[in-house]
């Protein structure tokens, strides 16, 4: 009987001893590819572009890489065109899909369903293939020109190769994410708590103001954040679309690496990439740990 | 005064389905109304259109007799209580009463004064600075009425506003919120499915079934006298035999019962405090189980074919499983063709 007790005891214990190696397999392959293509890179580019070896092959401390990125004009622009990028992609997103969802989580019917369907659709698109149905669409010669020309009004002043071309590019194939985030908050919203706000006396505005928005601010954080990340380090479309000169941080590593081959002025230009990006990511958890708080 | 008037309104929705059906009401002022009724009578669809949330498609509602049919909720003088508290999780519960008193605009002492008279009056005193999520559930369903208390609505709307307490809780609430709404004397519509709540919380019950009144009066009336079927099983427990009167004798398998009406098949409404029980050398039905409550019991009884009869009685321990019973109702009522033919 005792025996029998015992091995009934011990059943679950060898169960979950078993388990645990399974478990500790399955974190490590993610943990691994972590360290392997995130965290070794951004060590290893660190590293190499404050520990640098002259030509006499003597290893010192110098930091010449991020002074010169800092005070190179060039460098400094295209700096700026990335966070300008950045910051108005983030903005016209807000501006673009937090409406968008609004619809959709408060409306009923067929309609809804197909504004969803076309909202989700820019992520089935690969960014190449956008990038020029752009270019055929509103690039110089493209269908919008020659539907003005067909009613004799002239032409546009494209967008392409222009900073706003990564713009609308970026936009567009940031919505599907952005929308499906705010539109996974707006649910958290009960719809009795909206009633209730209206039945104590609350117009529209003001229950969007005072009882939604509060409500969503994680989700419209976390949105921003995914967008902004993969906005600032896109590469793509700004290489596709944007101008030359200032250039977006993307192609301008690409270019420095290929065309000047410059591997530390490339890398100085990726681990600044990586600061800011580590900026906006503190922002991020600070301001959910702040309204997790609350 | 607050008066409610709902005339002929009725709501239909995408693919026909009538929620309401050309439903009247009159609401005295002071007056608690309760709907009750089974799922989809249509009661909530009522109170939603009084509350503003639903529109009808036809009919007309008026409070102090202005018409308020097409007024949207924010413009309506009703409070409505919701099922979920329906409270904003992200205020505390000061914010949650003092909401609507900032949207107009009241200065800031006032607004204070206010929100602390009415957590006295809901006995949560003190607990303005707690989030809603530190509250128990019935803590949290009296911070929901007194968000509606404090803005002194015309009428108040409650949805059934105990369904998701325990049974203790929602005993102890409705005894309070009946305190609160004679005290006020606010003009009530109540909506529930429990009979229970229904009947000693309203003034006057409205039973509904399929968007219609079923009937209409005070809880004592409809529970003695229930004028259908449906208000008849609806409303506390009742013993529903269907059967055949022939030569004024009313059929049912061995058990027989006098009802002077007309020949025809008919439906015979006991309830279980007047059916007495006999012992006989000729049982009329057996009994199936024996159900003690300490202050009473029930017996359930099977007629020979197996129509099942529940009666109550003072002494529970008299009666055994198996055993043979007569069967003598007190008090009947008669139905045919949805209609009550014969009380007794």
């Amino acid at each position: 009987m005792s025996e029998f007790v015992e091995k009934a005891v011990s059943v679950p214990t060898e169960t979950a001893a078993g388990r645990r190696p399974i478990g500790l397999l399955l974190v490590a392959i993610p943990v691994f590819l972590v360290i392997w293509l995130v965290i070794w890179p951004a060590i290893n580019a660190i590293s190499r572009t404050i520990w640098r070896t002259d030509a006499d092959g003597h290893s010192s401390f110098d930091l010449s890489s991020y002074a010169f990125f800092f005070s190179d004009r060039y460098s400094l622009d295209n700096l700026a065109v990335t966070l300008w990028t950045t910051l108005v992609c983030a903005v016209l997103l807000l501006v673009i899909c937090l409406p968008i969802a609004l619809y959709l989580r408060f409306s009923h019917g067929r309609l809804p369903a197909y504004v969803q369907a076309l909202a989700i659709l820019p992520m089935f698109v690969p960014s190449i293939i956008l990038a020029f149905a752009f270019i055929r669409v509103l690039g110089p010669n493209g269908m919008v020109d020659i539907l003005l020309n067909a009613v004799g009004l002239p032409k546009i002043r494209t967008p392409y190769l222009t900073p706003w071309g990564p713009v609308i590019g970026l936009v567009w194939d940031n919505i599907p994410l952005t929308v499906l985030i705010l539109l996974s908050g707006l649910g958290s919203v009960a719809n009795q708590s909206i009633e209730a706000a209206r039945d104590v006396g609350a117009n529209t505005i003001r229950v969007f103001w005072h009882i939604i928005l509060p409500r969503i601010s994680n989700s419209i954080l976390v949105a921003l954040s995914f967008s902004v990340l993969g906005i600032f380090s896109s590469f793509t479309l700004p290489y596709l679309l944007g101008p030359a000169s200032p250039e977006m941080l993307g192609p301008f590593m690409q270019r420095t690496l290929r065309d000047v081959q410059d591997p530390i002025g490339a890398m100085t230009q990726a681990v600044v990439a990586f600061g800011f990006c580590i900026l906006f990511g503190l922002f991020y958890v600070r301001s959910v740990a702040r309204n997790r708080g609350k | 005064m607050s008066v409610l008037h709902i005339a002929e309104v009725t709501k239909t929705f995408s693919g026909g389905t009538h929620a309401v059906n050309s439903f009247s009401l009159d609401v005295a002022d002071g007056e608690l109304v309760c709907l009750l009724g089974p799922s989809g009578s249509g009661k909530s669809t009522l109170l939603r259109m009084v509350g503003g949330f639903e529109q009808p498609t036809s009919g007309r509602i008026t409070i102090d007799g202005e018409d308020v049919t097409h007024l949207p909720p924010e413009r309506r003088p009703t409070g409505m209580v919701f099922q979920s508290h329906a409270l904003w999780t992200h205020m505390n519960v000061f914010k949650n009463l003092a909401f609507g008193l900032k949207l107009r605009r009241m200065p800031a002492g006032e607004i204070r004064e206010k929100v602390e008279a009415v957590l006295e009056l809901v006995g949560l005193a003190g607990y303005g600075d707690r989030m809603t999520n530190q509250l128990s559930g019935g803590q949290q369903q009296r911070v929901a009425l007194a968000r509606s208390l404090v803005l002194e609505p015309k009428i108040l709307l409650l949805d059934e506003p105990f369904a998701s307490l325990d049974q203790h809780l929602r005993e102890r609430l409705r005894e309070e919120v009946r305190d609160i709404q004679q005290r006020l004397g606010i003009t009530t519509l109540f909506v529930t499915h429990g009979q229970d709540e229904a009947l000693s919380m309203a003034d006057r019950i409205v039973v509904m079934a399929n968007g219609k009144t079923e009937q209409m009066g005070r809880p004592d009336v409809v529970y003695r006298d229930p004028k259908t079927p449906f208000v008849a099983g609806f409303i506390g427990t009742m013993n529903l035999v269907e059967g055949e009167v022939t030569n004024g004798q009313f059929t049912r398998s061995d058990f027989t019962f006098p009802l002077p009406i007309a020949d025809g098949p008919a439906t015979l409404a006991i309830r279980p405090e007047a059916l007495d029980l006999t012992a006989s050398d000729t049982p009329k039905a057996t009994v199936h189980r024996v159900t003690d409550y300490g202050s009473h019991g029930l017996v359930d009884l099977d007629l020979a074919d197996g129509t099942r009869l529940k009666s109550m009685v003072a002494h529970p321990d008299l009666f055994r499983t198996g055993q043979g019973v007569d069967l003598k109702p007190r008090a009947v009522a008669a139905y045919r063709n949805n209609q009550q033919i014969f009380r007794s």
